[in-house]
């Protein structure tokens, strides 16, 4: 085990529209568990949490914001000195879709290339009302050069990869290979492959 | 300006002392060389800026709004600062005070430098120095415009940003009087070259050293103690530091005051507060002793005792319990040596059928509001009389309305909602394809109203009618007042409303009077929400320094872990039926409008040992707040504040800038006209 800095800490910031699921995401990742009487987050929400990889550990802080746009004024601090910008839509919106390159305009002028963005598509569960293909959030995220993964913090779908793609593409990571392939597999089965190949470029530090 | 009048401007005597100081200075630029008209003559104004404000004492009723302009003659540039004819709510505010601080055609050839300050929350303000050492009141920017003041100033004369400290702009420095300049703009730095600490001196000495980023008012008086003692024998004190006490007697004094309530008994260092958590077990305090750990160490040094400055003495004996606020009298106790916080008084029961119907005469007329609402302050109402009560408490019906009055509006009231919900309930699907606007607020409301207190019967299962009715509520709403619109958290607000009301239309008006006065915590701009955190800052440093300085030194100091106990009224830190509780005592506004905001201090303040033992970063210290949804004790938290206001008292509302929710906008009268008679 080559641990690093065992308690390096990483600052998260969740952004993106509405009702798009953020704080869904962090508490399937948090508490592995979705409820779907969730309240909409007033101001700003933060947990932690501690990532075991296997060659070092890091603790991941994971802001979570209230989507609306007026609200927004308070961010930019939060996103001043994050590592990561998590900025998520619904899959079955259209107009969270559309929404994500403001949020993603927005952190590259507070924080310039000197962030980890990752895109989210969420919502993956809702087949039957999505709106946003794979491909048109890959594309994105490629014009961007930012990272890309869909999601359902409903099904419990590829969400421990995103946190652990997310881990892999950390500073200091780069030459480390952190992620476990059966993770991985996951992502394979269910989106078809696309997204995770995708990111992993992008990512760079993905081992699958 | 007749050098006798300067010595009669206020009944307070140290104001009159410190207004003497200056007064010869004050008189050169008044009554020498320039005329005394407020414009020179074929003068052109290159820059008007009005409710440009200062603030001669703490009281916020004593401030003065003015008319600042720059006025370019020739090639010379002036500066005036005429008050605001007629603005006087205040009889204490006489045409003298204003004549004092007029500015009359200050010509900038005189003007040594301007400094900007810029705080965290509240007004942007400059201080201009002249060359002789003088140095104005600060002039507070109510409606902004600092910097095109600046700009307009460079246009017209050589405006310099000091090397040394960007805030610093030095007019005409074709010299280099940059040192002289400094030391006598940096107070802190001149102040804190002077600091014994265990003299009395040193109390304020200290205070100006951590407030030393933005000299406002509290760090610009540091000495009003000390300062008789001091000022012959410290060559760091400039002249201007004089001036600057005397124009801004604002908080030092008050913070003095209560922290010394708050300390007197308790050497320990701790608020009595805790201690008093700590002492006796028999209150109705349900929190681990973990929260009271009494080996932090956060002691400081013991103030000397100011007692003869405490202008409202909150006393009791040690021994007692508890005081009857209700009959309290400031000067009764004036002759106490033993100070303590007084507390809250007892919690009643809800007030039950009997004693509600006691409120009402025969007609129906609440016939002692202001009884009504102490008494519902000191314990609520009972669950079944809410609809009747909560509909007075919002304005919403009047109090000296007849049951058939409120009948008779409650029908017309109906029919206008009905109106109002017509407007959206026409928009046709083809008229909604082109109207982006009504589609994404009813798209954001119909998000919201899905996850809003679901867990609550009133509103679980699937398609519950009352989850419509929340959505068809707040889409009315956002047409009634459409610049406002939909916003994150009005959801949460409506709920209660809604649960308690049964009824649409009543719920829809009940929610209109409480945005009112809370719509403001939602604007784009969050002006409401801003105003509402910088006034919780202030309190916390008048009530509770230590923890100030805390959270100033760990970049704190902007509250954003209050920003949801204030924006929903503390609806997710308590359960459904506390919640609905702690609404009630806050719209009695009995005691104080801002209520919510010694709420907040409480709640600081009973947690502070852990903060500050702890070492809370921001982010821990965000994470903690959020973590306490669910554990706060109502009584008790409502008892501290109610005591925490009790003890500021005029200081506490002189740390409220005017107009900070859920305070009516002054010129909005309007809709709560029928309040008028019954405001505190």
């Amino acid at each position: 085990m080559a641990k690093v800095s065992p308690l390096a800490k990483y600052k998260l910031v969740f952004l993106g529209d509405q009702s798009v699921g953020k704080t869904s995401i962090i508490t399937r990742f948090m508490y592995d568990k979705f409820d779907t009487t969730y309240q909409a987050t007033i101001g700003i929400d933060f947990l932690s949490k501690t990532m075991y990889l296997e060659d070092r550990t890091v603790r991941l802080q994971l802001w979570d914001t209230a989507g609306q746009e007026r609200f927004r004024s308070l961010i930019p601090s939060y996103i001043r000195d994050s590592s990561v910008a998590v900025i998520a839509y619904d899959v079955a919106n259209r107009q969270s879709f559309l929404n994500t390159s403001k949020w993603v305009e927005e952190v590259r002028t507070e924080r310039g290339s000197d962030v980890i963005i990752v895109l989210v598509g969420n919502k993956t569960d809702l087949v039957d009302k999505r709106q946003v293909s794979i491909e048109e959030g890959d594309n994105k995220a490629r014009e961007f050069g930012i990272m890309f993964i869909e999601t359902s913090a409903k099904a419990g779908f590829n969400i421990k990869p995103l946190f652990r793609k997310i881990a892999a593409a950390l500073p200091g990571m780069e030459t480390l290979s952190s992620t476990k392939q059966e993770d991985m597999v996951d992502v394979n089965l269910k989106s078809g492959g696309n997204s995770s190949q995708n990111t992993e470029q992008q990512g760079g530090g993905c081992a699958c | 300006m007749q050098e006798a009048e300067l010595h009669d401007l206020s009944d307070d005597a140290d104001y009159a002392a410190s207004q003497q100081q200056g007064s010869s200075s004050m008189m050169r630029c008044d009554s020498g060389k320039r005329s005394s008209s407020s414009e020179p003559e074929g003068a052109q104004i290159v820059y008007l800026k009005d409710n440009v404000t200062i603030h001669p004492t703490q009281f916020a009723s004593e401030r003065i709004s003015g008319r600042l302009k720059l006025i370019k003659q020739g090639s010379s540039l002036f500066m005036t600062w005429i008050p605001h004819k007629g603005q006087s709510t205040n009889a204490r505010l006489s045409e003298k005070d204003r004549n004092l601080y007029t500015i009359r055609s200050v010509p900038f050839a005189d003007v040594k430098s301007i400094r900007r300050h810029t705080p965290a929350f509240g007004w942007q303000y400059i201080i201009v120095l002249l060359s002789f050492g003088l140095a104005f009141p600060p002039l507070y920017f109510y409606n902004g415009g600092v910097r095109e003041f600046l700009a307009t100033v460079k246009q017209h004369v050589l405006l310099v940003r000091s090397a040394e400290d960007s805030n610093v702009f030095l007019v005409n420095d074709f010299q280099n009087p940059l040192q002289r300049t400094l030391s006598s703009l940096e107070i802190p730095r001149a102040v804190s070259a002077v600091s014994v600490p265990s003299t009395p001196v040193s109390v304020g000495e200290s205070t100006s050293q951590q407030n030393e980023e933005r000299i406002d008012v509290s760090a610009s008086v540091p000495q009003y103690n000390g300062r008789h003692r001091q000022k012959g024998h410290d060559p760091a004190r400039d002249i201007s530091i004089q001036v600057l006490e005397k124009f801004s007697l604002v908080t030092k004094f008050a913070r003095e005051t209560t922290s010394q309530l708050f300390r007197e008994t308790h050497n320990n260092g701790f608020g009595p507060l805790e201690r008093r958590n700590s002492n006796q077990s028999t209150l109705d305090y349900s929190h681990k002793p973990s929260d009271y750990d009494e080996d932090v160490p956060i002691r400081h040094p013991v103030e000397p005792d100011p007692l003869e400055k405490v202008p409202h003495r909150i006393l009791k004996h040690v021994d007692k319990v508890a005081i009857n606020v209700g009959t309290f009298e400031p000067n009764q106790f004036k002759d106490f040596d033993k100070l303590s916080l007084v507390w809250g008084k007892p919690r009643q029961p809800p007030m039950g059928l009997e004693e509600w119907t006691s409120f009402l005469d025969s007609e129906g007329r609440v016939v002692d509001p202001k009884a009504l609402r102490k008494r519902i302050f000191y314990g609520g109402v009972e669950h079944k009389f809410r609809k009747e009560v909560w509909a007075l408490l919002l304005g919403y019906h009047a109090y000296e309305s007849t049951y058939a009055e409120r009948e008779y509006q409650k029908s017309i009231k109906k029919t206008e909602y009905e109106t109002i919900k017509n407007q959206w309930q026409s928009i046709s699907h083809e008229q909604a394809k082109r109207f982006t606007k009504f589609r994404e607020r009813k798209g954001l409301i119909e998000k919201d109203v899905v996850r809003t207190d679901r867990s609550i019967s009133f509103y679980d299962g699937d398609d519950n009618p009352n989850v419509n009715l929340l959505h068809d509520i707040l889409l009315t709403y956002s047409f009634y007042n459409f610049d406002l619109g939909y916003c994150q958290g009005m959801s949460d607000l409506l709920s209660p409303i809604l649960f308690v009301m049964e009824d649409e239309s009543e719920s829809f008006w009940c929610f209109v009077a409480l945005m009112e006065r809370l719509g403001p915590n939602f604007n784009r701009d969050q002006n409401g929400m801003h105003s509402q955190l910088f006034a919780l800052s202030k309190l916390v440093e008048l009530l509770d320094i230590p923890l100030h300085n805390y959270f100033k030194q760990n970049d704190c100091l902007n509250y954003f872990f209050c920003f949801r106990w204030i924006l929903i009224q503390f609806k997710r830190e308590l359960e459904y039926e506390k919640t609905m509780r702690m609404w009630e005592v806050l719209w009695t506004h009995h005691l104080s409008e801002h209520l919510h905001l010694y709420v907040c201090v409480a709640i600081l303040k009973r947690y502070r040992s852990k903060i500050i033992g702890e070492q809370m970063d921001f982010d821990t210290l965000l994470k903690f707040i959020n973590e306490l949804s669910g554990q706060i004790d109502l009584d008790a938290t409502l008892r501290d504040a109610e005591a925490l206001c009790i003890c500021a008292g005029e200081n506490g509302a002189a740390c409220i800038p005017p107009g900070t929710p859920p305070s009516l906008p002054v010129e909005d009268g309007s809709f709560y006209n029928q309040q008028d008679d019954d405001a505190l």
